[in-house]
């Protein structure tokens, strides 16, 4: 019986594989053959695989569609301060709830928990109230304040700092090591795959949001891309798909790229398992 | 050393990310002075700033942008700042919100049905002594349009882009069977049934199809002599063997492919696809597709009414133009709705450009509109059914309740659950609703 198992094994867990990723992957070969075709092209049935003639010019027709050079470079400052200062928020955060007590301590991570659990449309409005009584609407704050903490990566970053053994903590507090030395030196080091697998995270989910700045935002001038593609589609009548899609390709891009980098650190972070 | 060095470098690091933050947020003010839509009671060169926020994307958006453009060329006391601000269901959150911050616009674009719920809580801006003061009247504006423009006797919306429903027809596909265009219902059961092309048990042709909306049922209902709510606002208006009438009519075609009824997801898309392929020879949608139809069908390709029952009727759609009443420049707001009233560079070009329905009449015997007509009678037919144009569905709780009766026509359509017992949960639940 185990004997025939392991001859259908191999190749059924290829299938299964396959068919997972046809499922990931089809979404993406349908956006990339849509942006490339012509609005005829993207009203035919059946569908178009391979564009005729590849519409490079959709590209720019997108990109010139609205201010793109500033929603992209909001893109890119709102993203990024995010996920710096969530870094350096969380990394002395998670350190704390490791390895130190305190009194309270129990108390303060359940509030951290239970940001964790509130979604932004629960607290949208209080928070666009408080943000416009401080005049900061018109700026780029107001997607960046609310972030600053990130309680998943706390609670993720902690888990993983409860793992790191006391006794490499105390030997070196017997060197006279000075707490920073200890984060920086030992702690950031040893759980690099949780701190890039949670950056990754928090970068794709900014990078993406739509709902969030549509609501604190009020002008073009602040707007992220997600603004400028949303923008692309018409409120009544027929949307230019190929248009559409081709500023979602421009969208996708760099989250493919800091993927590229990132997946290594990603992949470890999942099989981790103690100190080498 | 080490420790110094760090910190150092933590500082920095620390520095940059709130400096990149702080820039962020200054720099747009500065760069981007053309587009840059810093709310300020006076822009440069003692200019007022009007904020505009609209609903608009794609090339609809182009042409408002347009417009906004050259009403600010035309000038030099008032600046029209137009902003998008997503769907129609998004700009009324962002509006509610905004109200309450009091960092709202001068004047927002509301898609009709949710203007009696701004009106309701006072934050509309009654716009008759304007009109006076402009020698206009509520006269000079399309008919047909006005339903969702006043309320407790004070004129609050104005028209802009409205839409209605209508009937596209693909001429070729019912020329070849010859089949006439359906003026009534028990027509287009006929037209649309001889439509069908089934092969092997599967439908490669069906009749007619509309998206999933409660439009087209509530067409339905006024063709059929009734109401949506009833006239005292406490209940829905048309009774159960109505109801029953109209849901059984459409669950009949379905069930013989007459009618497809498309997934929720994505409707309009679907049947504009399907109606363009010719697996539909009839489409419901809106009059805002015909510009993309015209261009992209390789048939014969014409509108027409909204098949009748007892009488022709359609309810409108799309939205109107409001000032807040929060703005602090009303009269330069004013001014901007008034030139895109009787400028013809002003609306009468935009609904030139996008294909909405003429709101003013001036703009109705204008010679562009006429000679738009005469080359686009498709066109025409869409203004010509606004004579029967009614709105039954006003109430100020209607956003609650069109939740209530989209899951009714989910339950209907989809679930294929008794029609009769159906309608009457809803009328409960609308009853419920309208209580409160």
């Amino acid at each position: 019986m185990s004997f025939e198992w392991k001859y259908v094994r191999a190749p059924l867990s290829f299938l299964l594989k396959a068919i997972v990723l046809m499922i990931f992957i089809f979404p993406f070969l349908w956006m990339i053959s849509t942006s490339l075709q012509t609005f005829q092209e993207t009203l035919t049935f059946p569908p178009t695989w391979i564009p005729s003639i590849p519409q490079w010019v959709n590209f720019s027709t997108a990109m010139n569609a609205g201010p793109f050079l500033t929603y992209a470079r909001n893109s890119i400052i709102v993203t990024f301060s995010v996920i710096l200062i969530q870094v350096l928020v969380m990394i002395p955060a998670a350190y704390a709830f490791a390895k130190y007590r305190f009194a309270g301590k129990e108390i303060l991570f359940s509030f951290v928990l239970l940001a964790f659990m509130i979604p932004g449309q629960v607290t949208f409005i209080p928070v666009y109230l408080m943000l416009a009584d401080w005049g900061l609407i018109n700026s780029l704050l107001p997607q960046i304040l609310p972030f600053m903490a990130n309680a998943f990566g706390i609670f993720l970053l902690r888990q993983y700092f409860m793992q790191i053994p006391q006794e490499i903590i105390e030997s070196a507090r017997l060197d006279n090591a000075s707490e920073f030395k200890i984060i920086w030196k030992i702690m950031v080091p040893m759980s690099m795959p949780a701190l890039a697998t949670i950056a990754l995270f928090s970068f794709v989910s900014h990078w993406n949001d739509y709902f969030w700045p549509l609501v604190m935002t009020d002008s073009a001038a602040v707007r992220p891309l997600t603004m400028g593609i949303a923008m692309l589609r018409e409120t009544e009548g027929i949307s230019n798909w190929h248009i559409i899609m081709a500023g979602n390709v421009v969208l996708v891009i760099p989250i493919l790229i800091v993927y590229l980098f990132a997946s290594k650190q990603i992949v470890k972070a999942f099989v981790y398992s103690g100190i080498k | 050393m080490w420790k110094k060095a760090s910190s150092v470098l933590l500082a920095t690091t620390m520095l940059s990310g709130l400096l990149a933050a702080c820039s962020g947020g200054e720099s747009p003010k500065t760069t981007d002075t053309g587009s840059s839509a810093a709310p300020a009671p006076s822009g440069p060169a003692g200019k007022a700033t009007v904020q505009f926020w609209h609903s608009l994307g794609g090339k609809n958006g182009e042409y408002l942008d347009a417009m906004i453009k050259r009403f600010n060329a035309s000038q030099d006391k008032v600046e029209v700042v137009g902003t998008f601000q997503g769907s129609y269901d998004e700009t009324v959150t962002k509006l509610q919100q905004a109200v309450a911050a009091k960092t709202g616009p001068d004047i927002s674009m509301l898609e009709r049905a949710y203007i009696q719920m701004f009106a309701d809580s006072d934050v509309l801006e009654d716009m008759t002594p304007f009109l006076k003061k402009s020698n206009m009247s509520q006269d000079d504006l399309t008919p047909g349009l006005m339903g969702h423009s006043v309320f407790d006797k004070k004129l609050v919306s104005l028209p802009f882009n409205r839409s209605t429903p209508i009937l596209h027809v693909n001429k070729t596909m019912l020329d070849e069977k010859g089949l006439a265009v359906p003026k009534t219902w028990e027509e287009l059961k006929t037209v649309a049934n001889a439509l069908v092309i089934k092969e092997n048990n599967e439908f490669k042709r069906y009749g007619y199809s509309m998206p999933y909306d409660t439009w087209y049922p509530i067409a339905m209902i006024s063709q059929a002599k009734g109401k949506f709510f009833n006239d005292q606002g406490t209940s829905i208006g048309f009774d159960s063997a109505l109801g029953t009438k109209v849901f059984k009519f459409l669950k009949d075609q379905q069930n013989t492919g007459a009618l497809y009824y498309p997934p929720q997801q994505d409707s309009g898309n679907i049947v504009n696809q399907m109606f363009i392929s010719g697996k539909i020879g009839l489409m419901y949608q809106s009059t805002g597709v015909i510009g993309s139809l015209k261009d992209n069908v390789k048939f014969d390709y014409v509108t027409s009414f909204l098949p009748m029952d007892a009488v022709y009727a359609t309810p409108t759609g799309g939205a109107n133009l409001s000032l807040m009443a929060g703005s602090k420049n009303k009269d330069a707001a004013w001014e901007f709705l008034r030139w895109a009233m009787i400028d013809p560079q002003g609306g009468l070009q935009f609904i030139l450009d996008s294909g909405y329905l003429p709101f003013t009449k001036k703009m109705v015997e204008s010679q562009q509109i006429k000679d738009l007509w005469a080359k686009e009678p498709n066109r025409k037919v869409a203004y010509d059914q606004l004579q029967y144009a009614v709105d039954t569905n006003k109430h100020v709780a209607w956003p609650q309740v069109m939740q209530e009766f989209f899951k009714a026509i989910q339950a209907i359509m989809y679930d294929n659950k008794a029609i009769e017992p159906t309608l009457d949960t809803f009328k409960k639940e609308a009853e419920r609703l309208l209580k409160g």
